[in-house]
């Protein structure tokens, strides 16, 4: 047998990679989430120096390439504070903070969207600044920020692909190691861009469903 | 480790010409997403289903597809055809037609916001039709899509940085050599990371200013 040819085995490693790919998507947006909506908070609030900080590293984040990013985690950060960072633990980092950096300006304008007549209603009514945030503001915010966002994931699942260079095991990573085992490159990254493409595609999905069911009350019913 | 950017100063020629190539391959790029753009934004707006139908493929395998594994396509796959090019040729073909997924989408929501009595007039004037578009409904279109259409160039800016990953020594290429020669990989990215937010930060600056100028006929109070 020549090693150039495609085994069965190769589908395993390509759905391997694939999952790789996902679960790192997958945290690095929750994680994203939580600090970018974190961000917007205390913009919404004007925490003084905070929220200075957070405008600027954001800015920071938003106007560099990821993998200039990703370097500077993995060959910086390293050589910086003589810790050892793993490929791995570098894309959660890197991802983390580039998502939450885009989560941050959707967040904010999502917050914005809220009327300020409606906070003022609840101020009256007595409500506290958490129960506001969480009985008035979230919910609303929630809903309209889901459109965007959903547009923001698929771009930061194609964003992962980006870890590959840095050595992380994802789908790009394998699609390279096959591509240069068999030679066959048309075939390999044909493979590789529809495993992403439909990934999108259900990310996209996904978003349409949830935006919906968030959206249903408002929905025209009928009479 | 203490943060020492003095070491840097004798390698910032070979940086600047970095710098160069990637401002070279980004104006190129600039120009092939445009042109593509246009041409797909027309296509995708025509009055032909079949047209439509081409170009909507087009943007939606582009636009959810990683760049790197586009990149990895035409780079290891064309030569298999029997297309010898070099990686600069390469990056910037890639980098036109994933950005010229995104120009159109721009152009065509430019276009369709253009008000139908406006077309329906020079219709009526018994225009031609190329002249229609070039004429009326281009200038309209793209005075309208100047920002959106920055935010795309400065995101084509963002990832030519991935360019580096084909063995082209752009900016994100020569900084790496950098790094690996003088064994400082944080303050070599740092200063990279810098440097990329302040030109994305001035391109969108200019970007600003010219669609202000195109616009200046429409501003309130002008007559």
């Amino acid at each position: 047998m020549r090693y150039g040819d495609f085994t069965p085995f190769d589908i395993v490693l390509l759905l391997q990679g694939l999952g790789v790919s996902l679960a790192l998507f997958v945290s690095t947006t929750l994680i994203g989430l939580v600090i970018g909506t974190a961000w917007a908070v205390i913009r919404f609030y004007r925490v003084p120096v905070l929220m200075q900080a957070v405008t600027f590293v954001a800015e920071l984040l938003k106007n560099s390439p990821v993998l200039v990013q990703l370097f500077l985690v993995f060959f910086g950060l390293p050589a910086f504070l003589k810790i050892n960072v793993t490929p791995t633990e570098a894309a959660l980092i890197t991802l983390s903070g580039n998502s939450a950096a885009f989560i941050y300006v959707i967040a904010v304008s999502a917050i914005e969207s809220v009327g300020r007549d409606q906070i003022e209603a609840a101020r009256v009514f007595g409500l506290t600044r958490w129960q506001i945030l969480r009985r008035v503001i979230a919910p609303q915010a929630t809903a309209f920020a889901i459109g965007p966002l959903t547009g923001l994931l698929v771009n930061q699942l194609q964003v992962t692909s980006l870890i590959s260079v840095i050595g992380v095991m994802d789908l790009t990573k394998v699609g390279n190691i096959l591509n240069l085992r068999t030679l066959k490159p048309f075939l390999v990254w044909t493979a590789v861009g529809l495993l992403y493409y439909l990934t999108a595609k259900l990310v996209t999905y996904a978003g349409a469903r949830f935006e919906k069911r968030l959206r249903a009350h408002t929905a025209w019913k009928g009479l | 480790m203490k943060f020492d950017l003095s070491i840097l100063a004798k390698h910032i020629p070979f940086l600047l010409e970095g710098a160069w190539l990637t401002l070279q391959a980004c104006a190129l790029a600039v120009i092939g997403s445009l042109v593509l753009g246009l041409v797909v934004g027309a296509m995708r707006t025509s009055a032909s289903p079949l047209l439509n139908r081409l170009a909507a493929i087009y943007i939606d395998i582009f636009r959810n597809i990683p760049f790197i594994v586009q990149l990895f396509f035409f780079y290891y796959g064309l030569p298999e055809i029997g297309i010898y090019i070099d990686a600069f040729t390469t990056g910037v073909v890639a980098l036109s037609i994933a950005g010229g997924a995104f120009t159109s989408d721009v152009i065509r929501s430019g276009i369709l916001a253009i008000d139908p009595g406006v077309i329906e007039a020079a219709q009526v004037s018994g225009l031609r039709k190329i002249t229609i578009f070039r004429k009326i409904i281009l200038p309209i279109a793209l005075r309208a899509s100047v920002r959106p259409l920055g935010s795309v160039f400065i995101n084509l800016i963002l990832t030519s940085s991935i360019l580096s990953t084909i063995t082209l020594n752009e900016l994100t290429g020569s900084a790496k050599i950098v790094a690996s020669n003088t064994f400082r990989p944080f303050e070599v990215y740092f200063v990279l990371l810098v440097a990329y937010a302040a030109l994305t930060y001035s391109v969108s600056i200019l970007i600003g200013m010219l669609h202000r100028y195109l616009n200046r006929h429409q501003e309130e109070g002008a007559v």
